[in-house]
């Protein structure tokens, strides 16, 4: 899962796990001019947008065949962006989630929020427990303690552990509560794999069939402009090189890495848990999952990255039309 | 038909007018859009051409987030917004000015320009050059810091260029609102988007003088001399996947670098580090503010390679504190006066600038950055930092963290000097006006203070303190009442403050005609023009009394159209009150484009042949307050049963035409240039006294009698 962390690491770092080719293919999109001739040829334009959410930036690109389509379909986009940090991000101090955290309670809570924690408690029942949307405890103790030069002893760690657990999480349609006190929920480990679904259900509403969407995690359909298939780029890690590239790529895909938001320079302390030992999992350094919703492919990669290549890749099998590759820790 | 019946019917008509404009102003206000943000997305995309991409707005607040393409993902690299949205505060023309502000992810000015400003001395007058060069300043400064407005060329001169812009001089008040502007919005966009802006501008954190004599080995052990030991395996991990090993390996048990680092301005660890000259003379050399850390590198690989130039910034070195860089320059210190145990190896103190807003009892970092390279012919660097905390207990220091007056105190403390002088004045002038009998008996005195007290009125008031009264601020006022609500620009302007208060208190006394007559510069100009050109014996001019009647109702026009205009939010009313010749001849000094030249000396000349022609007939701050001035308790000018009738000497000698040939005074048209006042308590001059003296009797002065 990956909570928050609004001061400590620039954003920038934690976009180079997964971009590669469509940073090339986006600039052709709308760049050089053969590509555009061929894409005017078949009558389709695209657009670009970019934005901030989910305190990292996100771009949606679109094909249309005429450019007053983009407008509308990127207001939509947006908004369904937005609705999904109103629901469940951290970084707003006054979203459903936020709420819920400070309060243990919520009444009548938003039903995307619902939808989300409803997934991750079952995808948590389906881990045995190794995804786990409540470590949110241990990440206020791990970046309380880097904040002051420390890491956190085993007891702190013990104290922490014993208020995460999935099962003491209740969901109702009028309400969610937390039957122990001091618990948190975190949806990072899927928040930006499910904006990346609602904001295609928005361009599907739309009529726009060719999209690529950046979230933090991706997601694309049809093809680019001129035809040739979308393609994302796994980079290799920690340099700028690609490793491997997915092409065709429609779909969804996310990725979980030890270098998005580390507690150690040598990365053995970072922002995924293990629910069990309150310490960063040991096996692997990246996790990349494709999946048939963004919601799926993000669940899966931090699930898949805290039970280890085997267990994970058997977890992942259980669901029709994912696929998981992870890159071993070096 | 009497005199107050006359009266009474044009109280009717005023009222008729008024009420008029008001419904006017009523309706109009309801169409008026609300003041907003005005670019949008094309605005924001023609400021910010590609290859930058603007992104979405933000859902809260109306920022852009300004991003750029680099290997495929998107940066920020700046949150553009207009300042209208977060900071409204009213220039000295009543309207706030709204500046297009681009602030990066660190807190400095990417952009700033200004959009729209109604700002009057640059409107028409100085013209906006100035005041764009003036906002370009901020490119580069840090919104961490309090920016000050200093004089012109303050920066040139020494003064701080990290919190400094140079000034413009004659438009003091309008770079205040626009600083105000700049800062407020800024930090109200900070405060949402880049985590600071609530506590940390201005703070001063200073180390208590406390000494403790400690040895370095405990120094070292409180962690207050840091050593931090990289050992080659960190460096590895963090080049981990890039596939480059360190070319130059050593055994795998040294430290890869070691460092010693240590904020030496806390006098327990500075003085126990140099000793005690050395450390006053480091904390002189760094001066009121500033921060001094001591890096000592012995490992295998240094941070400060044998290339470093002393006093440069090093670049494997980065001080950080809160996510952002702290600005910081080796101060070529000589390595005897460090103490002789410390570790042997390369060293630097770094001087940090009280301008960096750094705050020495917060933790902060040291990153050193390692590089290593890819291929042989042109090889491809590729960088990795690695990064260690320090701290300090919060008690060594001493935290200051400054009230926030706003900017305006600054202007009153600045022009105290001013303030005292011209309240000098005032208060000499208010005893000379108000004791009629003394005029009389030293009239030669009484002309030399006139014209002494209209120097200093043209000279200091004017052209010195700028504090010229003009419509301008009428038309503020009526802004601020109207639109804006916020009447606060008044404050930046303490001189004219402080001259338009006793100006209203002498309105209910005397009249018009104390500000008039008195504190005018430019009619101060007119009267020494007419006294210079005496000897040229120009006659002036009689103009016709049906004429001089219909020309003095000219003003109120002008001044209904202004207000009325201002009231309505039009910018007409910043063209309308250029009628008045002020800004050309007090504020500018006659340096502005010809044809505001030729028309403030046209009035001057004009001022020859009818004498203040301007101010009788189309100054608009005339006509406001002589209808102001209809709330005057005194009718304090004494007349005689026989002013009038037979007598005609005060009527023909008043140079304003103040004098109906009743005899009655005209105050609204009364200049207090007490004239009159002195012909009728000398029994030389006054008709009605000779007579008397001459058969033999005393006249009786009569009390002020009705008009």
């Amino acid at each position: 899962m990956s909570p928050p962390s609004p001061r400590l690491r620039p954003v920038a770092e934690r976009r180079r796990v997964l971009l590669g080719g469509f940073g090339a293919l986006a600039a052709l999109a709308a760049g050089p001019a053969a590509f555009r001739a061929l894409a005017e040829e078949r009558g389709r334009r695209a657009a670009t947008r970019a934005g901030l959410a989910f305190g990292t930036t996100v771009s949606l690109t679109l094909v249309a065949d005429g450019s007053d389509r983009f407008e509308p379909a990127f207001r939509d986009a947006f908004s369904a962006i937005r609705a999904v940090e109103a629901a469940g991000s951290l970084f707003r101090p006054e979203s459903a989630l936020s709420r819920l955290n400070r309060d243990g309670t919520l009444a009548t809570p938003d039903p995307l929020l619902l939808d989300m924690l409803r997934f991750a408690l079952t995808l948590a029942e389906r881990s045995g427990g190794a995804f786990d949307p409540t470590v949110q405890p241990l990440w206020t103790l791990w970046s309380e303690a880097t904040a002051k030069g420390e890491r956190p002893g085993p007891s702190a760690r013990a104290e922490a552990v014993a208020r995460v657990g999935w099962r003491h999480v209740r969901v109702e349609e009028t309400g969610i509560h937390f039957d122990r006190p001091g618990m948190g929920v975190t949806l990072n480990g899927l928040i930006q794999g499910f904006a990346a679904d609602q904001v295609m259900a928005a361009l599907k509403a739309h009529g726009i069939a060719d999209a690529f969407v950046d979230t933090g995690e991706f997601g694309a359909s049809g093809a680019h402009a001129d035809g040739s298939p979308w393609r994302l780029g796994l980079a290799a890690h920690g340099a700028d090189a690609m490793s491997d590239v997915i092409a065709p790529f429609t779909g969804f895909a996310a990725t979980s890495g030890d270098d998005a938001t580390i507690f150690s320079p040598d990365r053995r302390d970072h922002h995924i848990f293990d629910p069990a030992t309150g310490l960063s999992p040991t096996a692997l350094s990246r996790v990349t999952v494709t999946a048939p919703s963004g919601l799926l492919a993000d669940g899966l990669s931090t699930a898949a990255f805290v039970m280890g290549a085997q267990a994970g890749r058997e977890l992942v099998q259980l669901y029709s039309g994912c696929s998981a590759r992870f890159t071993a820790k070096v | 038909m009497n005199p107050l019946s006359l009266r009474g019917s044009r109280d009717a008509a005023w009222a008729t007018l008024w009420r008029f404009l008001a419904g006017i102003v009523a309706a109009l206000l309801w169409l008026l859009p609300a003041q907003a943000g005005t670019l949008g997305r094309a605005g924001m995309e023609k400021n910010f051409p590609p290859p930058l991409v603007v992104g979405e707005r933000d859902d809260r607040i109306p920022v852009w987030p300004i991003l750029k393409q680099e290997a495929g993902s998107y940066e920020v690299i700046a949150y553009a917004f207009e300042s209208i949205d977060f900071a409204r505060i009213p220039g000295f023309g009543g309207t706030a000015p709204n500046l297009l502000i681009a602030l990066a992810p660190d807190g400095t000015f990417r952009d700033a320009k200004v959009i729209t400003h109604h700002e009057p001395v640059f409107l028409e007058g100085l013209g906006s050059e100035p005041l764009f060069a003036f906002v370009e300043q901020y490119v580069g400064l840090s919104a961490r810091q309090p920016i000050r407005v200093g004089r012109p060329n303050a920066r040139a001169a020494g003064a701080a260029p990290a919190t400094t812009v140079d000034g413009i001089s004659m438009a003091t008040a309008s770079t205040r609102v626009i600083n105000e502007t700049m800062l407020t919005a800024s930090l109200a966009v900070a405060r949402e988007k880049l985590g600071f802006g609530a506590v940390n501008s201005g703070l001063r954190v200073e180390a208590k003088p406390d000494f403790e004599p400690l040895t370095l080995a405990e120094l070292e052990r409180r962690g207050w001399l840091k050593r931090w030991r990289v050992t080659p395996a960190e460096v590895d991990a963090a080049f981990a996947g890039t596939g480059l090993s360190d070319p130059d390996p050593g055994p795998a048990d040294e430290a890869f670098a070691d460092l010693a680092i240590a904020y030496l301005n806390v006098p327990t660890i500075g003085r126990t580090i140099l000793g005690e000259a050395a450390y006053a003379r480091l904390m002189r050399e760094i001066g009121p503010g500033g921060h001094a850390v001591m890096v000592v590198s012995s490992g295998r690989w240094s941070p400060l390679p044998e290339d470093f130039v002393l006093g440069s910034v090093p670049d494997r070195l980065t001080l950080q504190q809160g996510g952002l860089t702290v600005n910081a320059r080796d101060a070529a210190w000589e390595r005897r006066d460090l103490a002789p145990d410390l570790p042997a190896g390369p060293w630097t103190i770094l001087k940090i600038g009280d301008a960096a807003g750094f705050d020495p009892s917060a933790p902060w970092s040291l990153s050193v950055k390692v590089t290593r390279e890819r291929g042989q012919i042109f090889p491809e660097k590729v960088a990795r930092e690695i990064a260690t905390e320090y701290r300090l207990p919060p008690d060594l220091f001493t935290r200051e963290v400054p009230d926030a007056g706003p900017s305006w105190i600054d202007s009153w403390r600045a022009r105290g000097v001013e303030l005292g002088i011209i309240a000098a004045a005032l208060a000499l002038l208010v005893p000379v006006l108000s004791r009629q009998e003394a005029l009389v008996a030293r009239p030669q005195a009484f002309s030399l203070f006139r014209l002494g007290f209209l120097a200093f009125t043209l000279g200091f008031i004017g052209w010195y303190a700028q504090a010229q009264l003009s419509i301008v601020t009428l038309v503020g006022a009526a802004r601020a009442a109207f639109h804006t609500g916020d009447f606060g620009f008044l404050l930046y302007d303490p001189p004219s403050l402080l001259i338009w208060a006793f100006v209203l208190v002498t309105l209910v006394i005397w009249g018009r005609g104390t500000f008039c007559g008195w504190l005018c510069p430019f009619g101060a100009l007119q009267e020494f023009a007419a006294w210079l050109a005496r000897p040229l014996r120009i006659r002036q001019i009689t103009v016709p009394p049906r004429l001089d009647r219909a020309l003095r109702q000219v003003k109120y026009v002008g001044l209904a159209a202004i207000l009325g205009a201002a009231i309505l939010g039009s910018p007409l009313a910043d063209s309308l009150s250029e009628i008045e010749p002020f800004k050309t001849s007090i504020t500018l000094y006659f340096v502005r484009s010809l044809p505001f030249v030729l028309y403030a000396l046209g009035l001057i000349v004009l001022n020859l042949f009818v004498y203040k022609g301007f101010c009788r007939y189309l100054c608009p701050l005339g006509a406001s307050l002589a209808v102001a001035g209809r709330l005057r308790l005194l009718d304090w000018i004494p007349r005689r049963a026989e002013c009038g009738s037979p007598c005609q000497l005060c009527k023909v000698r008043c140079r304003y035409g103040a004098i109906a040939p009743s005899g009655r005074i005209d105050y609204p048209e009364c200049f207090q240039c007490m004239d009159c006042v002195t012909i009728i308590h000398d029994p030389t001059q006054c008709v009605p006294q000779v007579l008397a003296a001459k058969r033999g009797k005393r006249a009786v002065l009569q009390p002020v009698a009705a008009e």
